[in-house]
């Protein structure tokens, strides 16, 4: 019998983030390298361990592999504890069925006897797709205070993109009235966020009931909220007020590898009480040597510059030779660009080359995208908005 | 490597590395930017698949048991083997101090009997180095020897008055030694790394003790051989090494490493160098810095000028600030208008605005922890 826990936190991680094109191709969207050293799940996982919720269900499903062995014992979030910890969750077989997971809340419906193992009073849903700073206790206490049975994280949008959004009207208090799913005249700008915390009571009975209705897309926002609102559940909505930033788009986790760039930064990443942990690949410190130009730029443990890079982010291992110049870019690790090639407004998978003189991405115009492993020969060049992976010819 | 554990001896003479060892022992001196001396040892260790690791300490051993922990970034963390701490203590026989590296093996005498492995690799730890460790015990092994001393030929590593240098033979036997010669005559220098059967070290050294002898070198090593007691020879180190027994070598092995060849033959991919994890964010470079021939951890902050300069993690450099030929450990801060040359500072140190500080070259100032100029 495990000890029992006031909240666990249950990490949504199995979605393919197809909208990220090649970089998604071998990897789920979670385990995609952000930020010079770190993986997006890093950000909800530091949050968690930083709030002090110490037991965590990452549910997995498309291309688990990287995920799975990057999350290890949990040990760089100080996960690896014998009463809780981290735990991969994969859909399995049942005495009476066999499937994969059909939409958030059947994910979490699926791993209803590893939630009761723990006994939690408030359950914490997560998703893996967004970079913010978050302190999941204080709304933790938010939502006891009020008595809720569910509560939203939300955040205000500009008005114009509220049609994007599910949007939470509220009274004075944040009690919410009324959910409007990606509404064309939208009476508030309170975007939810994806990050819920129900009481697991509750939770528990809206999950049994919403398997029950075959019509049911299974999902959070389409059917779980909706349900609870209508039945006169206590919904409140969680005002959170940081940067927070979807990278669910190839542009989008461009601008926001670029946002760490700013200057002061948007988000506080040198902040001691609010660490971002991560797996550390354990390289000596970085180089640059006489000759180079490094400007504007993040570099981290065990890069070679010795050519030209301004404005750019790059992770561990990666090598910048003599004469190459490389430009408001986002290099992963173990990438090399070799002499006199050029980069510019491109994400850089892992292991990627840019052999001698090759050109990718542009001045101007979408962001260039070179695949897990691929080289780009010698004298090649890859235009503005082009993906190549390793079917690419050049 | 089951059956092989590793011992290291950190209780070495550190007066010439000046206030960088008040606090601190060699072991634990931060190098090469987000390392201790000590990483380079338990990571060789490690690599060659040893298990159970004991750590000798002595004077100012805290600060090497707040990075070794639980052994975690070693993966020292198990049930059965594992990380071994051995701080000096107070018995009857012990006064806590020892006179040499032989009594500390005395005192733990109790972890030798209760561990299980079959041979022993011992290590000093003031010489850095990234060793093939397996195969020197392989060498072991099929030379049959009782002891196997590891040594190098790099003369870089040769002092007068200190160390212990080795005669050997084509077959790789000890013909002699010489301990802290005036002038080393032989060419190979012993790097204090030595393997060992585990109930013949045992042996050997409660001998030893019981005849008052302290040195390892002088009392034992020296007497097998001359007195043909024992077979033993010597494996050859042909990596980059580093003697840190001074400022002057802790000084030149932090820019060594800033050659690229050096620092290859140091950082080897077959060979990772693990430490203690701090999580950092990248290093920034502002838009108007410069950056030259320099080497930097995570965490550091650069608006200024650095040259020819070992960065540890979380250092910033103000704009208009000019660091040439500097160590600056961890969290260090050099404010605007501030020039440093041939500086080493200790953790934490600050240089306040338009400061100046030049060494010379052959004598580098040293900043203690926490001091503000």
């Amino acid at each position: 019998m495990l000890r029992k826990k006031t909240c666990i936190a249950m990490l949504l991680a199995g979605g393919q983030g197809s909208r990220l094109g090649i970089l998604t191709k071998n990897v789920a969207k979670p385990a995609i390298p952000f930020g010079g050293k770190y993986r997006i799940i890093d950000f909800p996982l530091s949050n968690c361990t930083n709030s002090g919720i110490d037991t965590v269900g990452v549910l997995t499903q498309y291309q688990p592999l990287e995920l799975n062995a990057y999350i290890g014992s949990g040990a760089p979030w100080d996960l690896d504890i014998s009463n809780g910890g981290v735990f991969v969750l994969p859909p399995y077989q049942k005495a009476t069925s066999l499937e994969w997971y059909k939409g958030t809340a059947n994910a979490i419906y699926q791993n209803m006897a590893f939630i009761e193992q723990y006994n939690p009073d408030y359950v914490l849903i997560l998703s893996g797709d967004h970079i913010y700073k978050m302190d999941y206790n204080a709304m933790l206490d938010f939502h006891i205070r009020n008595g809720a049975d569910a509560t939203i994280a939300v955040r205000e949008v500009p008005w114009e993109d509220t049609s994007r959004f599910g949007i939470m009207n509220t009274d004075s208090a944040g009690k919410i009235v009324e959910f409007e799913e990606k509404p064309k005249n939208a009476k508030s700008n309170k975007a939810s966020m994806g990050v819920y915390i129900f009481t697991w009571e509750k939770l528990r009975y809206y999950l049994t009931e919403d398997e029950a209705d075959k019509k049911s897309s299974n999902d959070f926002g389409k059917n779980i909220i909706p349900n609870m609102l209508n039945d006169k559940q206590v919904l409140y909505a969680y005002d959170f007020v940081g940067y927070w930033k979807d990278v669910g788009t190839i542009e989008s986790l461009w601008e926001a590898n670029m946002d760490l760039l700013e200057s002061p930064m948007p988000i506080d990443m040198h902040d001691k009480k609010w660490r971002i942990f991560a797996k550390n690949p354990g390289m000596p410190p970085h180089y640059i040597a006489d000759g180079a130009t490094v400007t504007d730029s993040l570099i981290t443990e065990g890069c070679e510059v010795y050519g030209k890079v301004n404005h750019s982010i790059l992770f561990a291992g990666v090598i910048i030779e003599e004469g190459a110049n490389v430009e408001y870019s986002v290099i992963m690790p173990g990438s090399v660009i070799r002499r006199g090639a050029v980069v510019r407004r491109s994400i850089l998978a892992e292991n990627a080359t840019v052999s001698a003189g090759a050109i990718v991405g542009e001045k101007e115009g979408n962001i260039a995208v070179v695949g897990q492993g691929v080289n780009v020969p010698a004298g090649a060049s890859v235009s503005a908005g082009q993906q190549v992976d390793e079917n690419t010819e050049f | 490597m089951k059956d092989v554990m590793g011992i290291i001896y950190t209780g070495e003479n550190d007066a010439l590395l000046r206030e960088l060892t008040i606090i601190r022992a060699i072991a634990a001196l931060p190098v090469a930017g987000r390392f201790r001396v000590i990483d380079f040892l338990v990571s060789s260790m490690v690599n060659a698949g040893i298990r159970n690791i004991g750590v000798i300490m002595q004077k100012n051993y805290h600060s090497l048991m707040d990075h070794l922990g639980s052994g975690k970034e070693w993966d020292l963390h198990g049930k059965i083997n594992g990380l071994h701490i051995l701080p000096p203590f107070l018995t009857r026989e012990n006064v806590g101090l020892y006179p040499g590296s032989l009594d500390a093996l005395r005192s733990n005498n109790d972890y030798l009997t209760r561990s299980k492995q079959e041979l022993i690799v011992l290590s000093n730890s003031t010489i850095i180095y990234n060793a093939h460790l397996d195969e020197m015990i392989s060498f072991y092994q099929n030379t049959g020897a009782d002891i196997t001393l590891l040594y190098t030929r790099d003369p870089s590593m040769r002092r007068d008055e200190y160390g212990t240098y080795l005669s050997v033979d084509e077959s790789g036997n000890v013909k002699d030694l010489e301990v802290q010669p005036t002038h080393p005559t032989y060419e190979n220098t012993f790097m204090q790394v030595l393997v060992i059967k585990r109930e013949f070290l045992r042996d050997m050294v409660d001998k030893a003790v019981a005849h008052g002898f302290h040195s390892l070198d002088r009392d034992l090593l020296l007497r097998l051989v001359q007195e043909k007691q024992a077979k033993v020879n010597a494996y050859e180190y042909k990596g980059m090494c580093w003697n840190i027994d001074s400022v002057q070598s802790y000084f030149r092995f932090n820019l060594d490493i800033l050659d690229p060849e050096k620092r290859k033959g140091l950082f080897r991919e077959d060979l990772p160098v693990f430490t203690k994890v701090r999580d950092e964010m990248p290093t920034y470079y502002g838009d108007h810095c410069k950056t030259i021939n320099s080497m930097l951890a995570d965490g550091c902050q650069i608006e200024g000028t650095v040259e020819n300069s070992i960065l540890f993690r979380g250092v910033k450099i103000a704009p208009n600030a000019y660091v040439k030929n500097c160590i600056i450990m961890q969290d260090g801060q050099v404010q605007e208008g501030a020039y440093l040359e041939n500086c080493i500072l200790d953790k934490q140190a600050v240089i306040k605005r338009n400061a100046r500080l030049i060494g010379p070259e052959a004598y580098p100032i040293v900043i203690a922890k926490n001091v503000v100029i």
